[in-house]
């Protein structure tokens, strides 16, 4: 196994610059994700740890070692092409079995190779079923089973479940969560969803444009968040990010819709992050307050949007509370909870928070 | 202003039965949402509604209207589809004033439409963009506000959020219903993900295999789900169901988790439901929101599986007695994956559903918080 390295990677189309001037280090055994939106880069990346792309400038190296003159098939990283890419008139043997035919693998070892990577994968009984009649998790067992098989350095995956509906979703994600920390093989996994990314990367590369805005543990990025870019990714319903400054001890938004007791607002214009969750509702004192826009009810919360001037506030409320459209409102902040970010987007830090 | 009824529809392709006796009345000015996994028969019946099929028996009627034989263009239905279809060569004014003009609404008055309907929808600024370089974000709002601008009777949608991202989805579900709510269209929204129907429709018409589950508001199907398809399938993550028998104890009635251990006795009027129905072999559900961890010897048995914190809140994994559950909690939640714990599911956060027929005991009454 591996750790995988970029060392100033920059790769160009044409006048298209894809990735950035990027360096990371994907440690042995981690399962990391490329998050963003489209063509921020993630699957050029992918491809040029794959060896189908070259970069234009730089280094990759593969546990210290510079790969980036060796081809594809020298580098030994497996794409896992998900259950769809299941051959249907094979059985789940017969798709582990195909890659080693391909390479033509003698007969005795591709039987020993196929039962151990049974074993780990815990799919010794459903072996001679066909695709068809495997359950989503099993055919993505069997789909991992294929790539295991040749016992690759590290595993690539391009965003394999998003094409599954949502409760699936949820499960499949859990279920290779589950298998790769029984195997503690690398896995570098790319996806556009934040809920998965945050689900279950170890750590997690926020890009933008080519380039990594944030690397770090979910946890990290979602809780110190390093530009309102990043900010604004992670999270449902997104974080509030209202445009202001401090006035007496309180920060009003740009238009003075609206107030918040806010202690620490750095100097000057700045724009004030604060997750939905750390807002709760109060009712209002004489003349301050927001206009209640929508409440939607999800059941165990509440997303409750508040209009106040241009700006729309989103506050998530635990439970099922009565919140009247149209009503006013005051909005109370979890100070401990606050970001700020200046103009170019960078956060600061608080004055005294 | 107009109301739906459908009345005793079916279809049948070929052999197969999409859609199997559907009664439902669709009120003037609702937000109803169609809700189900793909092949529940959904979009079959949204496209009854919108006269692109026919159904294989019974009616559709708008108002008291018979639609049997009123081809599509004459239903007077606003459509928007997943796969927006937008003319690439025209630019978003046009586009926007393109359905009153074949009407032939005077310019003055499309003017005044399409700068009103751009404003709500955020596109003043693209107005006179070519529609071919535009963003998928953008050209959804763009189908939408073209729909929306002829200010249609009823107005059909069919997964129109499925291919945009979320942060943008989640800012369009509230604009979306912000914006039936101002213009009181009678709105039929087919989802597949329940957090839209939820979060959007005034209520939700749940599907599977053909066959409508439950209709409800939101908050009632999701307290009161009438069987455990609507259980599961309504939540994020869905309701917990755990094969349970009811025993006696002390006078008052549980349920007996096996390995788990015996709950706490049930609440006073699910236990009444219970007892009336004779029901002994039920699913014991409780949603992963209203569970809390117990000490001592409290609650039921439980082994952390997993635990995976999504930003504002940590889902924590369960095995009960074999049965996979989870947990909804604040992210200081003190269970670490590999470790035993102590589970209580809130004393009216209980429902129990037969275990043969699927259907809810009792739990018509009842809700949650």
């Amino acid at each position: 196994m591996a750790s995988i390295e970029f060392r100033s990677v920059t790769k160009r189309f044409g006048d298209t610059l894809a990735v950035d001037d990027m360096s990371f280090r994907i440690e042995d055994g981690e399962f990391f994700c490329f998050f963003g939106p489209p063509l921020a880069g993630k699957s050029t990346i992918l491809r040029m740890i794959l060896g189908l792309e070259r970069p234009d400038s730089g280094e990759i190296l593969f546990d210290g070692r510079p790969v980036t003159e060796v081809g594809p098939a020298a580098r030994n990283v497996a794409m896992v092409f998900q259950n769809l890419a299941l051959f249907p008139h094979l059985s789940a043997e017969g798709n582990i079995r195909f890659p080693l035919l391909e390479r033509k693998v003698e007969a005795g070892s591709i039987a020993r190779r196929v039962a151990e990577v049974a074993e780990k994968l815990h799919i010794g009984h459903i072996l001679h079923k066909l695709p068809a009649h495997l359950s989503g998790g099993e055919r993505q067992r069997v789909a991992i089973a294929r790539a295991l098989v040749r016992d690759p350095v590290a595993y690539l995956m391009d965003d394999p479940i998003s094409a599954l509906d949502a409760r699936l979703r949820e499960e499949m994600r859990v279920e290779l969560k589950r298998i790769q920390s029984e195997l503690g093989r690398t896995l570098v996994y790319v996806t556009h969803d934040q809920e998965e990314a945050m689900s279950i990367a170890d750590r997690m590369a926020i890009l933008e444009a080519g380039a990594i805005r944030q690397i770090g543990s979910p946890t990290d990025a979602y809780d110190r968040p390093a530009s309102d870019y990043v900010a604004r990714l992670l999270g449902a319903p997104p974080m509030n990010l209202l445009q202001g400054s401090a006035v007496d001890g309180e920060f009003r938004l740009a238009d003075g819709a609206i107030a918040l007791p806010l202690s620490g607002v750095p100097e000057g214009t700045v724009t004030v992050g604060i997750r939905p969750e750390n807002l709760s509702l109060a009712p209002p004192a004489s003349g301050a307050g927001a206009t209640v826009f929508e409440v939607e009810p999800l059941g165990g919360f509440t997303v409750v949007t508040l209009s106040a001037g241009e700006d729309r506030v989103r506050a998530l409320l635990r439970g099922q509370p009565k919140v009247e459209t149209d009503s006013r409102v005051a909005l109370a902040v979890n100070p401990a909870a606050v970001h700020f970010f200046a103009a170019d987007g960078r956060a600061l830090s608080a004055a005294s928070v | 202003m107009t109301s739906i009824r459908l009345d005793h529809l079916t279809k049948k392709f070929g052999s197969f039965a999409a859609l199997k006796t559907m009664d439902m009345e669709i009120r003037d000015g609702e937000f109803m949402a169609l809700l189900g996994p793909s092949g529940c028969g959904k979009s079959t019946t949204m496209n009854i509604i919108a006269g692109m099929e026919g159904p294989s028996t019974g009616r559709v009627l708008f108002g008291d209207r018979d639609m049997s034989g009123v081809p599509m263009p004459k239903r007077g239905v606003g459509f928007v589809f997943q796969n927006y279809a937008i003319f690439t060569h025209m630019n978003v004014r046009q586009n926007l004033a393109y359905g009153l003009k074949v009407r032939g609404t005077p310019q003055p008055e499309i003017n005044r439409r399409v700068t009103t309907i751009a404003e709500f929808l955020q596109l003043t600024q693209f107005l006179d963009q070519p529609s071919a370089k535009l963003s998928v974000n953008i050209l959804q709002r763009l189908a939408i506000g073209r729909s929306a601008i002829v200010e249609p009777a009823i107005f059909l949608l069919d997964e129109p959020l499925s291919n945009v991202d979320a942060a943008f989805r989640a800012v369009m579900r509230t604009e979306l219903k912000h914006l039936q709510r101002q213009f009181k269209q009678t709105m039929v929204y087919v989802t597949h993900d329940q957090l839209e129907a939820m979060t959007m429709a005034d209520r939700i018409a749940v599907m599977d295999h053909g066959v409508l589950q439950q209709v409800g508001t939101p908050l009632e199907v999701y307290n009161n789900p009438a069987n455990v398809f609507v259980a599961r399938f309504i939540g994020s993550p869905g309701m917990n169901l755990v094969p349970a028998t009811l025993v006696e104890r002390d006078g008052q009635l549980r349920a007996d988790l096996g390995a788990a251990g015996i709950s706490a006795p049930l609440a006073p009027e699910l236990a009444a439901a219970a007892r009336t129905a004779g029901a002994g072999e039920v699913w014991y559900g409780f949603r992963p929101e209203e569970l809390s961890v117990a000490s001592g010897d409290a609650g039921l048995a439980a082994g952390v599986t997993f635990v995976e914190r999504i930003g504002s809140r940590t889902v924590v994994h369960f095995d009960i007695a074999g049965e996979p559950a989870k947990g909804v909690f604040e992210n200081d939640v003190a269970l670490q994956e590999g470790s035993a714990a102590r589970l209580a599911p809130g004393p009216d956060a209980v429902r129990l559903f037969d275990r043969q027929s699927g259907n809810a005991i009792g739990g018509s009454t009842h809700g949650l918080h």
